[in-house]
């Protein structure tokens, strides 16, 4: 310590700041010009916040005002809303689970098939919901089955999506296991890997169930029944009280089947 | 091992009641679904033949050549509608990810004192459990009017809620070494925030930014339903019409103009998270599982 001048003599000159690196300026800059050129596109703006608050205000004032009598005339629309997520997630899990199992390399020891599916999953998956919606009330007219189609199609590409990653994780010791017995494709993805992935699998179903409640407003406004119809009805006349009345309800049933699905986690999974 | 005699009978198996029972009970629960669905069950045989109809309409559009008219009109309005929603879907993300660090230091227990992470984390669960689309019906069009910019900020008030929530989460899991280090040298509260723990979560946090942007590309067309811009407000019009040879156009730049940007996205997130080799490492698994609570 009493020898301090001599010490900072001896110590070398604190070390040059690396340079950054010219890939992380270069992806900075294309990020910056990338935010400029789709703020300027789409005319991007806060100005109406300041300058147009008082007019919005006018009607979001309305929807804070909910009829609350309204929640319970719309029960139909209700169940239908909830029928129609548990028909969807059903057939789409057991579907994503066949096609989890020819998406994954562990499973799926043919190269060219698991190339097609996993193709023919990305197109599934890159479509939005409102797309699938649209497509199938064209096809079987609006009502539920346009919504359940719809759902199945998307609840498809989520559950194979995330199944096959949990199929490529799987201890390997199993599958040897079930090889060396010769166990046929089917019987090593039925003993091998399923008893693997079942805790994950479940909580994908019913992350997917939860994912199909929440969708049913956008089911509904494209034509596809169930609670999203009756906002749609009310919002497009001028009805504000009655939508916000619903949206309130679907909030506390979002979060009670949030809850629900927490607990059959916890038991099951 | 030794003596094969002492080995007693095969063990019974366990009852398979309750497998059973469950079973049972979800049946049920799907029957009295599929009955109250109140769906017209009998239109679905005709979906196969209508469908190869509707197809082959599509492929019309597609097949035709694109640079004479009116075909090239078509394919130039559909991919400057997608291009709008990926434009809105990249601002609506910037935008939630920036309102989305401040919630994100406040929801961390091991940053900000209890009661805040408590009032921070109801706010962050409510915002989550109400739909961008609720957002820009009951907020952002009266406010804003029909149009694009509804939309990015309905998807950057989305947004927040599942951003928050992962920040919080990441700043929970950082090593607490940097922190202790810089807290012995003295560093002021800011510094400590900014060197310790900021820079321990940005590679994860950037991924998670970037998936949402991937995950905002397909709600900004839902958003698009209800007037608020891009390839959906297209596609509902074109719906509405049945011009079919135009649907098959729209698809068809909508899967390929996903398909880039996912690619794109994707590449960078696997950069970011585990460096220059791509390889599914520990991080990777990580994100795999944030992507689940996405």
């Amino acid at each position: 310590m009493t020898t301090t001048a001599s010490s900072t003599a001896v110590a070398p000159a604190r070390p040059r700041k690396p340079r950054p690196s010219p890939t992380l300026v270069g992806g900075l800059l294309a990020a910056l010009a990338f935010t400029l050129w789709a703020g300027h596109q789409i005319s991007f703006t806060l100005a109406p916040l300041f300058t147009n608050f008082a007019n919005g205000w006018q009607i979001i004032e309305r929807f804070l005002q909910p009829n609350w009598g309204y929640i319970f005339r719309v029960w139909d629309a209700w169940v239908e809303t909830v029928a129609i997520a548990v028909v969807a997630s059903a057939v789409g899990v057991v579907v994503g689970l066949v096609f989890a199992f020819m998406a994954s390399r562990v499973t799926n020891r043919s190269p060219w098939l698991y190339r097609a599916v996993k193709i023919v999953l990305s197109v599934i998956r890159s479509l939005p919901d409102v797309a699938y919606v649209l497509i199938f009330v064209a096809l079987v007219s609006i009502g539920s089955l346009a919504g359940i189609l719809a759902l199945i199609m998307f609840n498809i590409g989520i559950a194979a999506k995330l199944t096959s990653e949990t199929i490529d994780a799987v201890d390997a010791g199993p599958l040897e296991a079930a090889d060396a017995g010769g166990a046929g494709t089917l019987a090593r993805a039925r003993w091998a890997v399923l008893p693997q992935i079942l805790p994950n699998y479940l909580s994908y179903c019913l992350y997917i169930f939860e994912l199909n409640i929440r969708a049913s407003v956008v089911i509904g406004l494209a034509g596809g029944g169930g609670i999203g119809q009756v906002i749609n009805v009310q919002f497009s006349r001028f009805n504000y009280e009655n939508v916000s009345a619903i949206v309130i309800a679907m909030f506390i049933v979002v979060l009670a089947i949030d809850q629900l699905s927490q607990y059959l986690r916890r038991r099951f999974v | 091992m030794t003596a094969p005699a002492a080995r007693t009978a095969r063990p019974q198996e366990p009852s398979k009641a309750r497998a059973t029972l469950v079973w049972i009970g979800l049946a049920v629960l799907l029957g009295g679904a599929v009955w109250l669905a109140d769906a017209r069950w009998d239109k679905l045989p005709g979906l196969l033949t209508q469908g190869w109809k509707y197809f082959q309409l599509m492929s019309e559009g597609v097949l035709q050549n694109p640079f004479t008219e009116p075909w090239s009109g078509y394919w130039t309005r559909a991919f400057d509608a997608m291009m709008e929603s990926v434009y809105m879907a990249w601002v609506g993300t910037l935008v939630g990810a920036v309102l989305s660090i401040p919630f994100g230091f406040l929801a961390a227990r091991n940053v900000a004192p209890q009661w805040a992470v408590q009032v921070t984390r109801v706010v962050l669960n409510l915002i989550r459990a109400v739909p961008e689309l609720v957002f820009a019906i009951v907020i952002m069009l009266p406010i804003f009017g029909f149009g694009p910019i509804a939309g990015t900020i309905a998807l950057g008030v989305g947004a927040v809620g599942t951003l928050g929530k992962l920040t919080a989460e990441a700043l929970e899991g950082i090593d607490p070494g940097p922190v202790e280090a810089a807290q012995a040298s003295g560093a002021p509260r800011s510094a400590i925030l900014r060197w310790a723990y900021w820079t321990q979560v940005l590679p994860e946090v950037l991924a998670f930014w970037l998936y949402r942007f991937e995950i905002n590309i397909r709600a900004s067309a839902v958003l698009g339903i209800i007037g608020a811009g891009g390839v959906g407000t297209l596609l509902s019009q074109l719906f509405s019409k049945r011009a079919w040879d135009q649907i098959g156009i729209t698809l068809l730049v909508i899967i390929a103009v996903t398909l880039v940007v996912d690619w794109i996205s994707g590449s960078i997130r696997h950069r970011i998270i585990s460096g220059g080799a791509v390889r599914k490492d520990a991080g990777e698994r990580e994100q795999d599982k944030a992507e689940v609570a996405l």
